[in-house]
Parts: structure tokens; sequence; C-alpha cells
């Protein structure tokens, strides 16, 4: 069947006394957009890297596309990555940095790189630092692109992009992947956008694991409930509740609990989109969802807390 | 009108339409809200018509100078040729996205917008038009297959293949009619436009609980009341 395009288990690592990331396991089906998401300092950006091979685990094994020890050089010919901030020679001209970017890679797909280009209209005797914000971060991807790899690494992609070029930034990667079975793993804090896209979630908090799953899988083993506020805390204690909200007389309770699940009388259950879900596990950093199955050391099925 | 302005118009030439305004600003033949307007349309402009549009009320030729691009086949956005229907997605809907895109195919199937035979947009041009994951319109287009709509062709795309069950414009209008007959009685009473809605939606899902017709009609039913609250 397909095969992981990232797998790690126990990966860690640390900075000086720092654990950036600590005891990280899981398992990215290929065919997927995945979202990486957590607060700022999560281990976003440190995940990202070990997948790519540009930092080293301090314990623990990461491996890309079906076993190949991220960082070898059979893993760094699947991938691409595109790092925070697009990373050009902001002083070369376009047609240099195609240049270069050609010669300092084994695969480079240089028809596909131009016909691109050609399509979005980036002046190619311009410096690349003087191409305005959508135009410098779809040349990088197009860059990315054209070593025609099996999966593609975004961190922050579309974070400093306005809402014309986040969309048409969107739409290239996405139309990688409908055309060439591209799997993509992005970071991201726009969280409204991650919910066209994203069909897998992975959250991380405080270098840990607190989310990983299929977007449709979460979102249909989650929902909210509305009730009186007087009997959330009775509610509380039975059902798994992730996050509460609760004013004098209404409470808010986004629980775990299947589509079939019982609605105790005088609740109401509404379906939870990928936005508030997130929300709720932001800012519940003790809870947990985890699939169950497969997973190191929580033989249990992952515990939830409030 | 002149030749041409139906086309759709590439990048390059919003990037043109946008410079030229930017002139224009320089100018100061457009004021700074004037122009910001402006350029969002220059960006979001479908045609050569939306484009020249922008240029009303400045000197100059009306539409920006930008030579013939001959366009690159399969790279049309939205619909593509051989579809008759484009979709849009309502973020603030609540629905999710896949069901949006099996609604407004339904939707198209009613109002006869679509009619067996016809295509249904490429997997490859809504995801280019719509920025949204292959697998959201692949699932969409499945659902559409397991209600008996569509059917895939390999290599050429899914294609309408059955019509929904149709009320006759007359029966429809008829219909209309009585519903705004309902309007006027709850109107009088005092009901406001939400209460209306909120009596409807409610009165629709006990008809159905009644009937016992569950599954996708309730899905359906469930993902419109989101949309209304």
């Amino acid at each position: 069947m397909s095969t992981n395009v990232i797998e790690a288990s126990g990966l860690s690592k640390r900075y000086g006394s720092t654990w950036a990331l600590r005891e990280c396991t899981l398992a990215i089906a290929a065919g997927h957009v995945a979202a990486l998401v957590g607060p700022n300092g999560a281990g976003k950006t440190t995940l990202l890297n070990l997948a790519v091979g540009m930092l080293a685990p301090t314990a623990g094994t990461i491996e890309v596309l079906g076993g190949r020890p991220a960082g070898s050089p059979a893993a760094l010919d699947g991938i691409a990555f595109v790092a925070q901030d697009t990373p050009l020679y902001k002083n070369l001209p376009a047609a240099d940095m195609l240049h270069l970017t050609r010669n300092l890679n084994r695969r480079f797909d240089q028809d596909y790189a131009e016909a691109r280009l050609g399509e979005l209209g980036i002046p190619l005797n311009r410096k690349t630092g003087r191409l305005s914000g959508g135009q410098q971060a779809q040349f990088a991807l197009t860059l990315a692109l054209a070593r025609r790899p099996r999966l593609l690494v975004l961190d922050e992609p579309v974070a400093m992009l306005d809402p014309v070029a986040r969309h048409d930034f969107m739409a290239l990667v996405m139309t990688a992947m409908a055309a060439d079975g591209v799997s993509v793993v992005l970071s991201s804090h726009v969280l409204a956008e991650l919910e066209r896209v994203a069909d897998y979630l992975i959250l991380l908090s405080r270098g840990r694991v607190q989310v990983a799953g299929e977007v449709e899988d979460l979102l249909a083993s989650h929902r909210v409930l509305t009730g009186p506020a007087a009997e959330a805390d009775r509610y509380a204690e039975r059902l798994r509740v992730v996050h509460a909200r609760r004013g004098e007389a209404q409470a808010h309770l986004l629980v775990r609990a299947c589509a079939g699940d019982p609605v105790p009388p005088g609740w109401e259950a509404h379906p939870v989109g990928l936005e508030e879900l997130a929300l709720a596990y932001l800012r519940e950093s003790g809870a947990a969802a985890l699939p169950g199955p497969a997973r190191s050391r929580n033989a249990e099925p992952s515990e939830v807390t409030r | 009108m002149s030749s041409g302005q139906h086309l759709r118009v590439s990048d390059a030439e919003r990037e043109a339409a946008a410079d030229q305004l930017a002139e224009h600003f320089a100018a100061g033949l457009l004021g700074q809200a004037e122009f910001d307007d402006r350029v969002g349309r220059a960006m979001s402009a479908r045609t050569r018509a939306d484009l020249s549009g922008l240029f009303a009320g400045l000197p100059g030729t009306g539409a920006p100078a930008v030579p013939e691009l001959p366009r690159g086949g399969g790279s049309t956005p939205g619909g593509g040729p051989g579809s008759p229907i484009e979709f849009r997605l309502d973020a603030a809907s609540g629905v999710p996205t896949y069901l949006q895109l099996v609604h407004q195919v339904e939707h198209a199937l009613r109002l006869g917008y679509l009619k067996p035979g016809d295509q249904l947009p490429k997997v490859r041009d809504v995801v280019a038009s719509l920025a949204i994951n292959p697998n959201t319109v692949l699932k969409a287009y499945k659902e559409l297959e397991v209600k008996g709509l569509a059917a895939g062709r390999p290599g050429q795309g899914t294609f309408i293949q059955a019509t929904l069950s149709q009320v006759t414009l007359p029966e429809l209008a008829g219909l209309h009619k009585s519903l705004l007959g309902w309007l006027t009685t709850a109107d009088a009473a005092g009901l406001d436009e939400d209460g209306m809605v909120a009596l409807f939606t409610s009165a629709l899902r006990d008809f159905y609980k009644r009937r016992g017709d569950t599954g996708d009609r309730r899905g359906g039913a469930s993902g419109e009341t989101e949309g209304v609250a």
C-alpha cells in the first residue's frame, strides 16, 4: 500500500539544555497535505529541518519516503524544501538564481521551471529581491518543484503573503499535487487557510505531538455540545471534554465523541471545523488526540485531560 | 464592442493593468482608495472587458497595451473548456468543502445548468482555481458517483449521467406562491426573517424525522442550518 512520507520514532532534538522536540512519534502517509500547527517555539521548524536532513536528531529516528534515513542522498533526491522567509539570493537576477539552482541540483527540470516562470510572468532580468513578495514565494516554490520531488516540505509558506498571493501560491502547490502526486508537509499559523487544503493535521505543543491524524477522522470524532451551564460540570466528568467555554447560563463543550453517540437531553450537538478544533487543543496543551494503535509507550488509548 | 473583450486574461495582463493604474495614481489621477479598489479588481479580473472597465474616466487607450499571449492548453482556470459550471467556495458557511461541491452540482442539476453527458470541471482546474486539496475534489466526485449522478470515464474526466427528479416549472411556481402566502401570514404574526428561517428549518427537520428519511438528506439539511446560524 502507500508508503509513509515521514515516519518518526522517539524523535528528540535538544539545543543546549532546551528540548525543542521530545519523543515525537508519528507517521504521515503519502498523498496527503499534512499541516503542522502549533504556537511559536513548539518545535515545528525543528521537526521540518530534521525531516529534510538539515538537523540531526539528539535521540530517536526519522525516515522519509518509505524508510530512507532523513538526510541520506536517497532521501534528499525525493524531497524539496522551501524554508521560512523565501530563501533566495536577493541580489541575483532571477535568471542567475535559476541557473545556480539548476547547477546545484542533481535533478532539475529546466523545461518545467521555464514554463512555470513564463506563466507566472516573472521578469528574469530583475533581481529576486526586487520581485514582489508573492513573486518571490512563487519563484522559490517553482525552483523547489522543478526538482520533481515526491515530497514537498514548506515552512510557513504563506505567512508574509497578501490574500491573492497566498491563494495563487497554494493553487500552485495543489496543482503539483493533482498533476504529479506530490505529497506535501507544511507548517502554518494561518488556520483558516489550512481548512481548505490540509487533510492531515499534526498539532505540536512544547516540543511534543499533541494531536495527529487525518482531518476527516479528527472532525468525525469530535463535536461541540451546547447546553445549560449548570449541568456542564456533571457531564464534564463523564464526557471526554477537550475544551469548555461557559457563560452564566450556557456552556459549549468540545468533546471527543462520534456522530452516533447519544446527546444528553437538553443539549445540542454541532459538528466541529478544523479551525475550531485546532484552537481548542492549542488552548488546552494538556489534551491529546493521537492515533490509538502502534504508538510507542502508549498502550492505553490516549488520555484526554481538561 | 472591440474584439477579444470576452477573452480570459493572464497574470501578465493583470500585472500590466496594475502597473498602468500605478502610473495614473502617481500622476494624481486616482485617489488612494480608488487606486486600491481598482488594483484589487485588476487582480481578480477574468476577462479583457473586466480589465478595460478599470480605466473608466482615465486618459489613455482604455485598455492596457499588452501583446496577445498565446494561451497554453489546459491552464484555463475554473470550469475550463468542456464544463458548463464553475465551483465557488463559501468559507463562512461551515459546510465541508467537498459537500459544497456536491451541493453545487446538485443545485446546477436542479436548475438545468447541467444535463446528462455534461463534463464536470477537471480536478486539476478546480484545484488551480480554488486552491483546495485535490483529494477534496475527488471525494466530492466520488460522492456524486455513489449517488448515481455522475460517472468517471478513465482518462477523460467525470460526466453527469442522471438528472435529479425535476419538479416542473409551473409546479415550482405554484409552490413558490404558496410559500409566499405562508411568509405573509408569518410576517403579519410578527415573526422576523430569522424567526421564519428557524421555524421553517425546525418544521423541515420534524417532517423528515417523522418520515424516517435519514441519511444524506439529513446531512444536507444540517449543513444548511449551519449556514443560516
